[in-house]
């Protein structure tokens, strides 16, 4: 058991020596993980994604109120962070300004707009009013589709609220008794008052909506940061290369002459391979330790219950490592194990959710993710984020071991029939 | 010249001698592209999102609110039982729930009883896009049913409703004329995506597997400083350099090899993009190739200049892939720059991979042609050219 | 015999350190010269000069009467290269590989099919030449690695220590090699830090130490200077102390010299005969066990001893 332990230690020595080595599995993550933290925004300001000052460009051909009021809008307090609006004479101008990707999207709010909602003169016959169909365009810019979706909600969200009142406006006019008698253009003018105070009420409008209740997983009261996923999901990538490097050091020590040297030593062939493999294990917690320490110093990710974190960690870890045993076993040279190892690690990377929306994935991706300790690990690390402990984290932390014992014992029978160990 | 293709051969042996570089040629790249394309073999798939609905309320409210939903843009409603739903939640096979309560109808609406529950993945950007267009078709429903009240108040400060039964009547006649003038509103948003001229429907998807091309290219020429690295352990560097061979001409060959690989994976990962995935790659070839060419120089003139402070093969070997994951990052190639801070928007312009991609949306996207990514082009170049000459003016052979 | 190569006052300096001190030789066509020295002499240095990997500090040297400095191309082009360590693509196949080198030197078509079937031949690996150089024994990469050298019939050929780490039985086929090549009419430079390598081969011999040429002629010039000295090598036991026998030695009448290394005494001595009993009987005063005794005619081991005090292999 002793020796174990010393087979171990050494592996951790010589791979925390290893300068490329530490490139891989501390600094790519750790880069990575920084260049996720500014597009999640995390840098800038801590809302939901990256998204501010996104430039619109707004065409106020209109000059009336409802014209006025989207400009408004566009330009109000609220909206200053996320918006940095500024106003064009022309249409042209304006597309100009998208083409060159000068704007997110260009908003064009034609003459006329807020008299074509707005029943102007000789216009209303009542219930047979028919709107003349004038549009606001919102010419998009396809390289930030994300942006530009988010200057069409505005304005979408603005047009439902003028509908709102449009229609609140109407049913009240034809709640007036006697409307049926007055002369259009009396009812007209009532419309008109009635439409523009009843515009923006949304007192009584809210009274009767429906509500929208929200429920993240977990308490809804822990707001999630985004780096509390990415962080975790790239040291789990690179987690996977350790293993492999750990691998590779099996075959490295039999072909530079040390396992042999080994073999003849009065240690046998279990202790030797539980060192090595207790040597991977114990590089790749350094590992996970420290990228997941460095998360929390540097980006301020909160982990919760400590004592969770340091048994997902060594799940996750167990899992990795059947995979990395495996992997070794399989493989007839150390060029090989690494290739195959950084294959691996990017595809378990993308597989496990890195990257990607597994939800949007068809069945039979979601299923083959399951494979990935980077899958099960982030459901872990997700849940730990959340406010989750030790309790909640049963599912992942036996499909980890699970995996792990299912792969060590499959990467044992190999290794015994191949005679790897030998040679 | 006859040189250089003896070193492009030589290279073409030496790194298509394991079976592995095929794999990361070409088998890694492919799946990338096809998962994150969205792991669809469809074009017309529809590209909104699933929405989970749960109906437990059954009432003509729930129905509103899924026919509401369906007219979405962004999401489409799909109705399951409740175990069903919170199954399939459970899995992270959905982004959100929707569950519409028992008892939701006009009454509970009127009574502001009215309360449904989303359940939303953490962290998920599909999520929050559901819950807009939730919260859209929410107000639709709420409206007819708000501005009908309102007509009743108003009607009853005027003339008091006889009866209950008579108030009820008012409402719903209301409320059937507030739903008659929701269906009649005309449209009043019109988006137009910008200059696409012919009306090519650009598809999205296209942006990621630009991205992954971008990556996939970038970390295999990086790669080159594995190559001399490998030269140099071999000793064959050593050689090469006391043979009447000049340096440039060790270089460019090795550059234009690589180059010609790429050039050839590029193709192929287009060829898979247009065939299997159907994605449109913008009608501009010359163009395509123009980008495509001067990208694969820049990384590779990058590669030869890392080649000269790298030692180790697997040290070229890790900062080759970090440096290329690093940069496809920052270069926008994964995630639009759009979702950047304006200032780091600003600080990868030093980054060939930005301009590799920028060029690639206009062509892609935009529907440029070839004069207009002229400048990525020639700073893309600018980058080879760069590059090239420090990996000249430092190239040792140990 | 013309000079095919020229050497005057070559200089290296790595800032404050001098690897080539003012060497100064030629080689005439068709003979065999060795560079001799220990390691770290700067043969290395010297030979990478002169194949135009390394600029000299100052110095120059005219190969095939091209000069280092002003034409390198065309000096690159005269010789051949024979590296220390195998340079060769070890994923091609000996003649992928010979195909590869011969267009670096420019040459290409039916001539070089023709000059690498020769090759093959002369190397004896014309059957196993479609193998990959991984699968081949280090002597058959050896062979290889020199051939590549012949490739363009350079005028002059430079092997850098080609034995060394070596069994020997590839070192006698390297060897023999080197004179068949010779007998043909190549001109060669070879470095060595093996005494009996440089006194089978070569014409005339530089020896070079500390970067500096210390002594330069053929072998029979090289040992006169020496003397009429004969060399005494006691063998000691392994835990007796061989320094303090050869200080002891150093003042017995008769002996020149007396220097230790390892388990082994060297003495110098204008007569053997005359010195053995004085120097059996000094060990003995001492308890040193003596396991034996030879007794060397003057050779170029005696000669670096003279001239530098220390032995060749230290």
């Amino acid at each position: 058991m002793k020796k174990l332990f010393f087979i171990g230690l050494k592996d951790l020595k010589i791979i925390f020596r290893d300068r490329a080595a530490l490139i891989f599995m501390l600094l790519a993550p750790f880069l990575l993980t920084l260049g996720l933290g500014f597009v999640t925004g995390h840098f800038s300001g801590g809302s939901a994604s990256g998204l501010s000052d996104i430039p619109v460009v707004l065409v106020n051909l209109d000059q009336a109120q409802l014209g006025d009021a989207l400009v408004d809008l566009f330009q109000s307090e609220d909206l200053s962070t996320l918006l940095e609006p500024s106003e064009a004479d022309s249409p042209e101008a304006a597309y100009r300004f998208v083409d060159e990707d000068q704007a997110a999207a260009a908003i064009i709010i034609p003459a006329g707009f807020s008299a074509s909602v707005i029943p102007g003169e000789g216009a209303l016959a009542a219930q047979n009013y028919s709107p003349d169909p004038l549009k606001i365009e919102v010419y998009a810019n396809p390289s930030s589709p994300t942006s530009a979706g988010v200057i069409k909600s505005i304005v979408d969200e603005f047009i439902s609220r003028v509908e709102e009142g449009r229609i609140q406006g109407t049913l009240r006019v034809l709640s007036i008794s006697g409307v049926e008698n007055m002369p259009p253009e009396q009812v007209q003018a009532l419309a008109r008052a009635l439409f523009e105070n009843g515009e923006f009420d949304d007192e009584t409008a809210s009274s009767a909506a429906i509500v929208l209740k929200k429920e993240n997983q977990g308490p809804a009261a822990v707001e999630f940061d985004p780096l509390a996923y990415m962080a975790p999901g790239m040291a789990l990538m690179f987690l996977m290369y350790t293993v492999s490097y750990g691998g590779r050091s099996i075959l490295a020590e039999r072909a530079q002459g040390t396992l042999p040297r080994l073999m003849i030593s009065p240690t046998s062939a279990t202790q030797i391979l539980g060192g090595k493999v207790f040597g991977i294990f114990l590089t790749g917690v350094a590992q996970m330790g420290i990228l997941i320490l460095a998360s929390a110093l540097f980006f301020g990710v909160r982990w919760g219950d400590p004592l969770g974190m340091l048994v997902l960690i060594l799940a996750s870890v167990f899992g990795a490592t059947g995979w990395g045993l495996l992997l070794t076993a399989l493989s007839r040279s150390k060029a090989q194990v690494s290739n195959l190892g950084t294959a691996i690690m990017l595809i378990f990377g993308i597989l496990g959710g890195t990257f990607i929306d597994l939800s949007q994935m068809p069945p039979f991706v979601r299923l083959i993710s399951r494979i990935t300790p980077n899958a099960w690990g982030l459901d872990g690390f997700t849940t730990l984020a959340l406010g989750g402990g030790l309790p909640q984290l049963a599912g992942p932390i036996t499909a980890l071991l699970g995996m792990g014992a299912l792969l060590f014992g499959i990467s044992a029978v190999i290794f015994r029939r191949s005679d790897a160990m030998k040679s | 010249m006859k040189k250089i293709f003896a070193i492009i051969w030589k290279d073409a042996v030496v790194r298509f001698t394991s079976p592995w570089e095929l794999m990361f040629f070409i088998v890694l790249p492919l799946v990338f592209t096809f998962l994150l394309a969205g792991g669809t073999g469809n074009g017309q798939a529809d590209p909104r999102i699933r929405l989970l609905v749960v109906d437990e309320a059954g009432s003509p409210v729930s129905a509103q609110i899924l026919s509401e939903l369906g007219k979405s843009t962004a999401v489409w409603p799909e109705v399951l039982t409740r175990p069903e739903g919170q199954a399939q939640f459970d899995e992270r096979r959905a982004a959100a729930l929707l569950i519409v309560p028992a008892g939701l109808d006009w009454s509970a609406l009127q009574a502001g009883r009215a309360e449904v529950e989303l359940l939303q993945q953490p962290n998920n950007l599909n999520a929050l896009v559901a819950e807009r267009a939730i919260s859209t078709a929410l107000r639709q429903v709420s409206a007819a049913s708000a501005a009908a009240s309102q007509a009743v108040q108003l009607r009853a400060e005027q003339a008091p409703f006889a009866s209950q039964a008579e108030k009820q009547a008012y409402f719903d006649e209301s409320l059937a004329a507030a739903r008659r003038l929701q269906a009649e509103t005309p449209e009043r948003v019109t988006v137009r995506t910008a200059n696409t001229p012919d009306r090519v429907e650009y598809d999205p998807r296209a942006n990621s597997s630009a991205g992954q091309l971008v990556t996939w290219v970038f970390i295999p020429l990086f790669g080159i400083s594995g190559m001399f690295a490998y030269e140099r352990q071999q000793g064959t560097l050593r050689r090469l350099l006391s043979s009447p061979t000049s340096k440039a001409t060790f270089l460019l060959g090795t550059i234009s090899g690589q180059v010609l690989f790429a050039l050839l994976q590029m193709l192929l990962l287009i060829l898979f993009g247009k065939l299997a995935l159907h994605l449109e790659w913008g009608r501009d070839l010359p163009g395509l190739a123009l980008i495509l060419f001067s990208a694969a120089l820049a990384a590779a003139a990058l590669g030869t200049a890392m080649g000269t402070f790298i030692k180790t093969e697997s040290q070229a070997g890790g900062l080759s892939i970090m440096f290329g994951m690093v940069m496809a990052l920052l270069g926008g190639c994964w995630y639009p720059l759009e979702l950047f801070p304006a200032f780091v928007r600003t600080i990868v312009h030093i980054l060939p991979t930005t301009w590799a991609m920028q060029g690639l949306l206009d062509l892609v996207l935009r529907g440029r042609g070839l004069v207009d990514i002229l400048p990525e082009a020639a700073v893309l170049l600018g980058f080879a050219l760069v590059f090239f000459a420090i990996g000249v003016w430092r190239f040792r052979f140990e | 015999m013309p000079a095919i190569l020229e050497v005057h006052d070559l200089v290296k300096n790595y800032g404050d350190f001098t690897a080539v001190n003012g060497v100064s030789f030629d080689i005439q066509q068709g003979e065999i010269f060795s560079l001799l020295g220990p390691n770290g002499a700067g043969k290395t240095t010297t030979i990478s000069i002169l194949s135009t990997l390394y600029q000299a500090t100052s110095g120059d040297a005219t190969i095939a009467g091209y000069s280092l400095k002003k034409e390198p191309t065309a000096v690159r082009r005269a010789i051949g290269v024979v590296p220390q360590e195998i340079a060769l693509y070890e994923d091609l196949t000996a003649r992928e590989n010979l195909d590869f080198w011969g267009q670096m030197y420019g040459l290409g078509g039916k001539q070089l099919s023709a000059r690498v079937d020769e090759i093959l031949e002369q190397i004896g690996l014309t059957e196993k030449a479609r193998q990959r150089v991984r699968t081949y024994s280090g002597g058959m990469k050896r062979r290889v690695n020199i051939g590549v050298g012949l490739l363009h019939k350079p005028q002059l050929l430079f092997m850098d220590e080609p034995t060394v780490g070596i069994d020997p039985q590839s070192r006698r086929a390297i060897l023999d090699t080197v004179q068949e090549l010779n007998r043909q009419g190549m001109t060669v430079l070879y470095t060595t830090h093996y005494m009996e390598e440089a006194a089978e081969l070569s014409n005339r011999v530089g020896i070079i130490d500390h970067g500096q040429l210390i002594a330069l002629g053929t072998q029979a010039e090289l040992t006169r200077q020496v003397g009429q000295t004969e060399t005494l090598l006691l063998h000691i036991a392994e835990n007796d102390d061989p320094q303090a026998l050869a200080a002891a030695l150093t003042g017995l009448e008769g002996v020149l010299q007396a220097q230790a290394s390892d388990h082994v005494i060297r003495v110098i001595t204008p007569s053997a005969e005359d010195v053995l009993a004085s120097v059996v009987s000094a060990a003995n005063e001492r308890g040193i066990k003596i396991r034996s005794i030879d007794i060397r005619e003057p050779n170029l081991e005696a000669v670096f001893l003279h001239l530098t005090g220390r032995a060749l292999r230290d």
